[in-house]
């Protein structure tokens, strides 16, 4: 019965095939089509921010990835974040290749990954890149386990600017209505217009039947920008800026006509406050697209848009764009150059990816610095359960530390020996000075501990207990058994 | 409280340590008490709130006065008491109530309540493992009901009802439930305690809690003069001296004395005397060991139980070490420590100013329990109000809590939940700034909040045209509730 069942299944599909049909309502099967796909397996484990010295378990995903020129797959960021090891497979199963990443953004969540064997890859077609409009129909593409593309059409129904999972960029999605059976462990998926990439699904959301795609335009930049060494990744300008919608408030800054937006913020030594932006200045247009009150402008593609995406993606690190802005009534031409925001540049970075947390156990106090990725660790719900101090530092760092402390060390938790009794309870504080060495990241440590006076370190907290002392020989007598007892690979990672 | 000056006590006999009362005389001196509460609404303020209540007990204090706890008859607007064996009901009012240490003194006119009743004797520390008795009207009947227990722990310990103070408590394992609170815990006769808060049932077993008599006695001091102050404290940090290494950075010898002072709170009454990394060695000749802890009338309690015993006026001699030095300085309890937003706050109208359809409303406990607010800023500020001293900046932080839609405001959401920092260029310290600040003549109200962003601007001639209408469609009686205004001292 259950292989007669499996037999009426096969038959109807191959008449499918046979039909060729016009309408695109039911999911259609193409076997020639898995020529430009390939499967990507990827096995990541994470660091432990909460333990800095050791690894998450490791997990499998495995994901569909579409094969561009030049023997290059595309994924997701995130799909290859703290990747430890990578394979490319052939649509049927029948050939697996060691690959590596030649090129990963985690902020626009694009890598390109290359399989070790050149030949591998030989007898895949490239898929070309096209852009997709509102009402285009689209085809998530996945692989059954026999090398069949099983694709799933849907209308794309929204253009927007949205957030991105590092969760401090915003870049162009686009949002497509369809229903994907769950086949693979991953929503890395490619998807297809006419025969041709469109974009990338990162997200989907099973309930609303809403896939979240990772559109052309930040492809072609991701790719763009991936043809030169070093890689640059998407600029910025380093401004806020504010909606001017209310009509009282147009009235107040005397801003005639309908668009601009006011700016609320200028981050110091960005291509904004380099430029001569300040706060207060109300953007009229940039790169001459008018800017509407809400920060829109028009593109010619998409229409409506937020003017992320002109500076963002349309535009390239380096890149001189003139701004026009209103101050005091009078109008100004401002010249941005736009560069990329390194990720290291930030108090508490945004997200720390393929880079192994820095630490410094002393005498059994882990000190570490702080990034939001510390406090994600805390799981899903970290904002409610990080400790509220290290999230109001991280979420409010460019009002907090304009002047750029380079890092925020903090004692995340200790490990109690002998030398720290009495210490045991003390977690999640902000160490701000070490011997009366101010730390601006944790690099300063072992220099600071260099200065101890009295056979005594000193270390200084922003909150209670305010000071504590640590005997300086006692701790260097305390090591050994410290990385014993508590089986540390290391005491520091800097 | 200020000192008594001889003749303001009132006719309130304590009887300390006077004759026992009879077990059939406390069973007639415990109330039952019904009290019928208004608590208000903080997202429409300008209205009196919903009518609630409850039932809890009370027992016979003075010849005319009943005690109970505070969370029993709080929000009252009437109150009634009844006794076994009498069938009537009797109105009773709130006197004196104390909510940082959950205990209210009741008055009852009508002398013929206490016909038949005996003021209960008030005791001491009852031993560990000692007997108890409690008495009280908790759920599961009308009636008297009575139960008995040992006496399990004597410990500092949170006082649930304003949620930010601590005191010392009495944990003991007779049955505590709901309608309980407030009645007495016998031994020997003596109230050695009065019941007051406990676990359910899921999160522990036989765990309830009461009030001691250092803290019925420290209440019923304060209200000699005829009003409550509140506690004093020290408003420091204390930090353990175990770390040899810690001994060794202060100079003091192995001896398993001194704690190090961690903290100081700016509005505290130590602010000026105790600077960080002061020892306090002992406290009013009290020494005080390497965890904080001094031995008072034979039990060890946290060093913060001296200060626990003072009232305001009072003051508390320190010896300290400071730079190596050894030192002695007094602090001088002035008041109470003024900052009370982080506490529930009971029999209060909410203060607000409505302008333009926004609703500002000063940032308290009880607001945030009525508004879900999500802005990350909100409840920082409300978390470390007094350790990041806050205060000095926002004596009162003043939320955009809500706005009522019109056509004046509707491009304003965006400010929901944002706190102002200045109206029209002037920095505003607290709600009644807020308002004379709006009461100012100007043609555009222009307010900027915490942590910058656009300002928000309102335009005079607007907010007038909107007034009555905003004022009849939300029905809104009054666009503004200051506070009570305090009498000149």
């Amino acid at each position: 019965m259950r292989s007669f069942l499996f037999l009426a299944l096969f038959v109807s599909i191959a008449g499918l095939r046979a039909e060729q049909p016009k309408t695109l309502a039911a999911p259609t099967v193409k076997l020639d089509e898995s020529h430009h796909v390939v499967r990507v397996n990827i096995t990541n484990q994470n660091w432990d921010f909460l333990r800095p010295w050791g690894k998450r378990a490791p997990f499998t995903r495995r994901a569909v990835g579409p094969v561009l020129a030049g023997g290059r797959v595309l994924v997701s960021g995130e799909l290859v974040a703290n990747a430890n090891y990578i394979e490319l497979e052939l649509p049927d199963g029948s050939g697996k290749t060691p690959a590596h990443i030649e090129v990963v953004d985690y902020e626009c969540n694009l890598a390109i990954l290359r399989a070790d064997d050149s030949k591998f890859l030989k007898a895949f077609e490239p898929l070309e890149l096209t852009e997709a409009k509102v009402g285009d129909t689209l085809s998530v593409w996945q692989l059954e386990s026999t090398g069949v593309v099983l694709a799933a059409p849907g209308p794309l129904t929204t253009v927007e600017v949205s957030r991105y999972p590092t969760d401090d960029s915003s870049f162009l999605v686009y949002r497509a209505q369809t229903t994907i059976q769950f086949r693979d462990s991953s929503f890395t998926l490619p998807v297809i217009k006419a025969g041709k990439l469109a974009g990338l699904v990162v997200r989907y959301d099973s309930q609303a039947n809403n896939a979240e795609i990772v559109p052309t335009p930040v492809i072609r930049h991701f790719l763009k920008d991936a043809g030169k060494k070093p890689y640059a990744g998407f600029p910025r300008t380093g401004l806020g800026f504010s909606n001017t919608r209310d009509p009282q408030f147009r009235r107040y800054v005397g801003l005639e006509g309908s668009g601009g937006v006011y700016v609320t913020q200028v981050l110091k030594d960005s291509p904004a406050a380099k430029a001569g932006l300040q706060p207060g200045d109300i953007i009229l247009s940039i790169d001459g697209q008018p800017i509407d009150q809400d920060g829109n402008y028009r593109d010619p593609a998409y229409g409506k848009l937020a003017l992320i995406h002109l500076i963002s993606t349309k535009h390239y690190d380096g890149d001189a764009v003139k701004f026009v802005v209103q101050r005091e009534g009078k109008q100004l031409d401002l010249t941005l150059t736009l560069a990329h925001r390194d990720v290291e540049s930030y108090v508490s970075e945004p997200y720390v990816i393929d880079r192994a947390p820095k630490f410094f156990i002393l005498g059994g106090l882990v000190l570490q610095e702080l990034s939001r990725q510390y406090l994600k660790d805390f799981g899903n719900d970290w904002l409610k359960r990080a400790p509220q101090e290290l999230v109001y530092l991280d979420r409010y760092q460019h009002d907090l530390f304009p002047d750029h402390p380079k890092k925020i060390v903090i004692l995340s938790r200790v490990l109690p020996m002998p030398s720290t009794l009495g210490y045991e309870e003390l977690r999640q504080l902000r160490v701000t000075k070490i011997n009366g060495v101010e730390l601006q990241s944790l690099a300063d440590v072992p220099d600071a501990l260099e200065k101890a006076a009295n056979g005594l370190h000193k270390v200084e907290f922003d909150a209670d207990p305010s000071v504590i002392y640590l005997d300086a020989a006692g701790l260097k007598g305390d090591e050994e058994a410290l990385t014993k007892t508590y089986r540390l690979p290391a005491t520091k990672r800097l | 409280m200020t000192r008594p000056l001889g003749l303001t006590c009132l006719a309130l006999i304590i009887l300390l340590g006077t004759s026992r009362a009879q077990p059939n005389e406390i069973r007639k001196s415990v109330a039952r008490i019904t009290n019928t509460a208004q608590e208000p609404n903080y997202r429409i303020p300008w209205l009196p709130g919903a009518q609630g209540g409850g039932s809890g007990t009370g027992w016979v204090v003075s010849k005319d006065r009943l005690m109970t706890n505070a969370h029993v008859v709080s929000n009252a607007k009437f109150l009634t008491v009844e006794k076994e064996g009498d069938p009537r009901k009797y109105i009773a009012r709130v006197e004196h109530i104390a909510h940082d240490c959950d205990l209210a003194l009741l008055r009852v006119e009508d002398a013929a309540f206490f016909k038949g009743t005996k003021p209960l004797p008030v005791g001491g520390i009852p031993e560990l493992e000692s007997t108890v008795t409690v008495f009280g009207y908790p759920i599961g009947g009308e009636r008297l009901s009575v139960t008995q227990g040992i006496v399990s722990r004597v410990d500092f310990r949170a006082y649930t009802h304003s949620t930010v103070d601590s005191h010392l408590t009495i944990q003991i394992d007779a049955a505590i439930n709901p309608g309980n609170s407030g009645g007495p815990v016998i031994q020997n006769g003596s109230v050695v305690g009065v019941a007051f808060q406990g676990y359910s049932g899921d999160v522990a077993q036989n765990v309830g809690y009461m009030i001691p008599t250092p803290v019925i006695q420290h209440f019923l001091r304060d209200i000699k003069d005829g009003r409550y102050d509140r506690y004093v404290d020290l408003s420091v940090g204390i930090f353990p001296l175990f770390n040899p290494a810690q001994r060794k950075a202060f100079g003091l010898a192995d001896d398993d004395r001194g704690v190090m002072v961690s903290g100081v709170l700016a509005a505290g009454s130590s602010a000026g005397v105790l600077r960080l990394s002061d020892v306090i060695m002992s406290i009013d000749g009290l020494p005080v060991a390497s965890d904080g802890m001094v031995e008072l009338e034979g039990e060890r309690v946290q060093m913060a139980e001296v200060a626990e015993r003072k009232f305001v006026g009072d003051s508390v001699k320190l010896e300290i070490v400071r730079d190596r030095q050894p030192q002695t300085v007094e602090v001088k309890f002035a008041t109470a420590f003024p900052f009370t937003m982080n506490a529930n706050q009971y029999e209060k109208q909410p203060q607000y100013v409505l302008f333009g359809g926004l609703l500002f409303q000063p940032l308290t406990r009880n607001l945030m329990s009525s508004f879900q607010f999500q802005n990350p800023r909100v409840d920082y500020l409300f978390d470390h109000f007094i350790q990041r001293e806050v205060y000095k900046k926002h004596p009162e932080v003043i939320v955009l809590s809500s706005i009522l839609n019109d056509p004046l405001n509707t491009y304003l959401g965006d400010f929901k939940e944002g706190i102002v920092e200045k109206v029209n260029g002037v920095e505003i310290k607290t709600l009644r700034e807020l308002a004379a600040a709006f009461a100012k003549q100007a043609e555009f109200y222009v307010i900027d909040f915490v942590g910058g962003g656009r300002p928000l601007v309102l335009e005079r001639a607007a907010v007038e045209a909107a007034r009555e209408r905003i004022k009849s469609r939300y029905n809104v009686t009054d666009e503004q509730f200051l506070g009570e205004t305090t009498p000149a001292s």
